[in-house]
């Protein structure tokens, strides 16, 4: 019997950590035996960097840019644990098209076939999550990825951006696109952090599939360019990462979310803001202090 | 009773409205970027397309092959130079690809302007082709650029486009102290849309003709009777424009009279027959302040030999009134649909049966043309439709009444088998004229009204055999 291909795509706002927790769960994917490839779909090209020691490789569509013909295994690179590492790339900031470019990048693939030759069980695509084209949206369109994974914290533009992603999975549900697996829930240290995603993904019905606390373990990592799977294997961070690949690695059914329109968005943040204020005001209300 | 006559007797009289389709079958005007051909009517003048492969081929195949088989000349058609833009520049941007392609046309093309004309791919990406243009316009190559991508509109704003583009980066500052005092008795002409109007060559040569017989020097910009360049770099010093188009040019004109203080007359009618262009002469002449004399002397010998053809014409047409068309329909832009009906009411007696106008002109300029519709003759309106799906209009047609009498309609190659369908005759006028080999004929003016004529009713004739 063949094995399944399994493709996930992860999306979050940029800086919030997509990239960190995207790698990681390649690492423990590969740590467990599986034949991973990560796929960065980022003009900026850094999502690998941690599987690969800190160092940049050149980028789908730099080898397009040099050359009208490209064989895809050139753009291809081991990692950590014998992953396949490949980035989009994209144009310089402010010229060209990036969403066109992720489009080319992610055909090149599936015309040369190279998820079936190379044998895979897992292609993980690190995605800019704030989908702001069709570019941006191909790994959740018919044929890529089959289910999406988002990396939000509390933060609202975090929110805002899981939302967008929300509607545009909404959006190509009903052309067989891919469906939401749910939020990993990034840098959540608190009850209240806490209670904020979990509200969210209450009212957009979806789920949390873990939480992941802020931890230094990771920057310093980072700092070593490698992963925490890699640096730090006996963290308690690194478990926290082997336990989130695992809910992925079993997870079978996603689902169609209800994002809320933007006022809806608005009026909900801005009641959450209200318990925030009314919270603080508590904590330092002279009569706190004298108690 | 003949089945027709039974059908024709059924039509209702007010044309059903048939239900919009959110399609265009049959295009009655083209992309944007077909005013490649604006830069390529101009003598001398070459445009540089940058835009995906098949863009710039389409347009000249439409609009100078297929109509009216005009041909690409000097920089039109085949010459153009286009990036071709693939994916590449779609990824990475085409300024680069543009510059190369620019810089390799300067080397093996000879030519006194290079327009540079923008497809959707560039204006999608974003391309800057400012940037890339500027230097070689500070490096004093005569070029300029316009973007024209599709959906900016069709290709009468394109036109307008090119226009401005070549107006405010080529032409540029007027100073009476270095280019000499405004000539009050020069005139730049902004009227029909070079290629696509199919007669434009023919119909720009007698406009100069009849404005340079009351006394004009005219800056007729565009054609083979276009000083080129240097009649273009003239145009501050004219002393008026003159739009002779019920809207394409307007804009042109408001433009030059902000920069360049500059008056200009609207004359919506493009003249066709003696009574019109008299008028038009008449008109033109006193916002000049033109010698009455001179005017009157040169519309009355024009009229002595118009009228002396119709003396010999009205045998023919008092005779055989019997098999002559009654109504008409016309169906064509509004510059050649409403000088048609004009000439059609007042100058042969004809009936306006359906009048549609086909290039989506601007929402603002339509009332203007209900309007000059409206008043086709002191007591002959007639309504106006805007639509350019083909299949909407041959359902009007078909709803139309026409009498008991064939009808003919003025329109396009595209109302060949709805005027089958009613043993109409039709004369083709506009594009496309894909059955129609044009050089200099024309329709307008005092000449142009005799050619009509003659198109007109050896149509009808032959269909009688």
């Amino acid at each position: 019997m063949t094995k399944e291909l399994k493709q996930i795509a992860i999306y979050g706002k940029g800086g919030i950590g997509k990239s960190t927790t995207t790698s990681n769960i390649s690492a423990a994917l590969a740590e467990a035996g599986y034949r991973v490839m990560q796929f960065g779909c980022d003009p900026k090209s850094d999502s690998t960097n941690t599987l690969r020691g800190g160092t940049y490789i050149p980028s789908v569509l730099d080898l397009l840019r040099a050359n009208a013909r490209v064989d895809a295994h050139d753009a291809i690179f081991e990692g950590f644990g014998g992953i396949f590492c490949v980035e989009a790339g994209g144009p310089a900031p402010g010229v060209g098209c990036a969403g066109r470019g992720i489009i080319t990048a992610v055909e090149l693939m599936n015309q040369q076939n190279i998820f079936e030759e190379l044998d895979l069980d897992y292609v993980v695509f690190d995605v800019l999550g704030d989908v702001v084209c069709g570019g941006f949206a191909v790994p959740i369109r018919e044929g890529i990825a089959q289910h999406v994974f988002t990396v939000s914290s509390s933060d609202f533009m975090a929110i805002y951006a899981a939302n967008n992603l929300f509607k545009g999975i909404q959006k190509y549900s009903n052309a067989g696109g891919a469906l939401l697996g749910g939020v990993i829930a990034n840098s959540i240290n608190t009850e209240f952090q806490r209670r904020i995603i979990d509200d969210f993904v209450a009212r957009t019905e979806t789920q949390i599939v873990q939480y992941v606390p802020r931890s230094l373990t990771v920057t310093q990592s980072e700092l070593q360019g490698k992963t925490t799977i890699e640096a730090a294997p006996t963290s308690e961070q690194a478990d926290i990462y082997r336990a989130l690949a695992q809910r992925i690695a079993l997870h079978t059914d996603s689902k169609v979310p209800t994002p809320l329109d933007a006022q809806d968005l608005r009026d909900w943040s801005a009641s959450w803001a209200d318990t925030l204020i009314a919270q603080e005001n508590a904590a330092y209300h002279p009569h706190a202090l004298v108690s | 009773m003949p089945e027709t006559d039974v059908l024709l007797a059924s039509r209702p009289h007010k044309p059903a409205v048939p239900q919009r389709t959110n399609s265009i079958e049959q295009v009655r005007s083209v992309c944007s970027i077909g005013a490649m051909h604006t830069a390529a009517a101009i003598p001398r003048a070459i445009p540089i397309t940058h835009c995906g492969p098949g863009c710039a081929d389409k347009q000249f195949m439409n609009v100078a092959f297929y109509n009216g088989f005009q041909g690409g000349g000097y920089g039109g058609g085949a010459v153009a130079p286009s990036t071709n833009a693939t994916e590449r520049e779609v990824v990475f941007g085409g300024a680069e690809r543009l510059e190369e392609l620019i810089d390799a046309s300067l080397e093996v093309l000879d030519a006194d302007l290079f327009v540079v004309l923008t497809g959707c791919i560039p204006d999608l990406v974003g391309d800057d082709i400012g940037a890339v243009v500027g230097p070689f316009q500070k490096r004093g190559v005569p070029i300029v650029f316009a973007e024209t991508g599709g959906f900016r509109g069709n290709n009468f704003l394109g036109h307008e486009r090119v226009t401005r583009a070549i107006i405010d980066q080529y032409v540029a500052s007027y100073d009476p102290a270095r280019d000499g005092a405004r000539e009050p008795r020069t005139v730049n002409v902004w009227s029909v849309l070079p290629y696509h109007n199919t007669f434009w060559r023919g119909d720009l040569s007698e406009i100069k003709r009849l404005l340079e017989g009351i006394g004009l020097k005219v800056n007729i910009l565009f054609g083979p009777e276009s000083a080129g360049v240097a009649e273009w770099k003239a145009i501050p010093k004219a002393g008026f424009n003159l739009v002779l188009s019920p809207w394409l040019g307007l804009e042109t004109a408001r433009h030059l009279e902000k920069v360049y203080n500059q008056p200009f007359l609207h004359r919506p009618v493009l003249p066709i027959g003696a009574a019109e262009t008299a008028s038009f002469l008449r008109e033109v002449a006193a916002f000049a302040g033109l010698d009455p004399v001179v005017v009157d002397a040169f519309i009355a010998a024009e009229e002595r030999i118009y009228y002396s053809y119709m003396e010999y014409f009205t045998d023919f047409y008092s005779e055989y009134w019997w098999g002559l068309p009654a109504k008409f329909a016309v169906i064509g832009d509004s510059t050649y649909a409403l000088a048609l009906s004009k000439f059609l009411v007042n100058q042969l007696g004809l009936i306006p049966a359906l009048q549609v106008v086909t290039e989506n002109p601007p929402e603002e300029t339509r009332s203007g043309i209900e309007a000059q519709f409206a008043t086709l003759a002191d007591d002959v309106g007639a309504p106006v439709l805007f639509e350019e799906d083909s299949y909407t209009i041959h359902q009007h047609v078909r709803a139309t009444s026409f009498g008991h009498k064939a009808p003919i309609l003025f329109g396009t190659t595209w109302e060949r088998d709805v005027a089958k369908d009613l043993k109409a005759a039709l004369v083709e006028v506009g594009f496309p004229a894909s059955y129609e080999v044009v050089l200099s004929r024309t329709y307008v003016g005092f000449r142009g009204a005799l050619t009509l004529l003659e198109k007109i009713y050896t149509t009808t004739v032959s269909a009688s055999a």
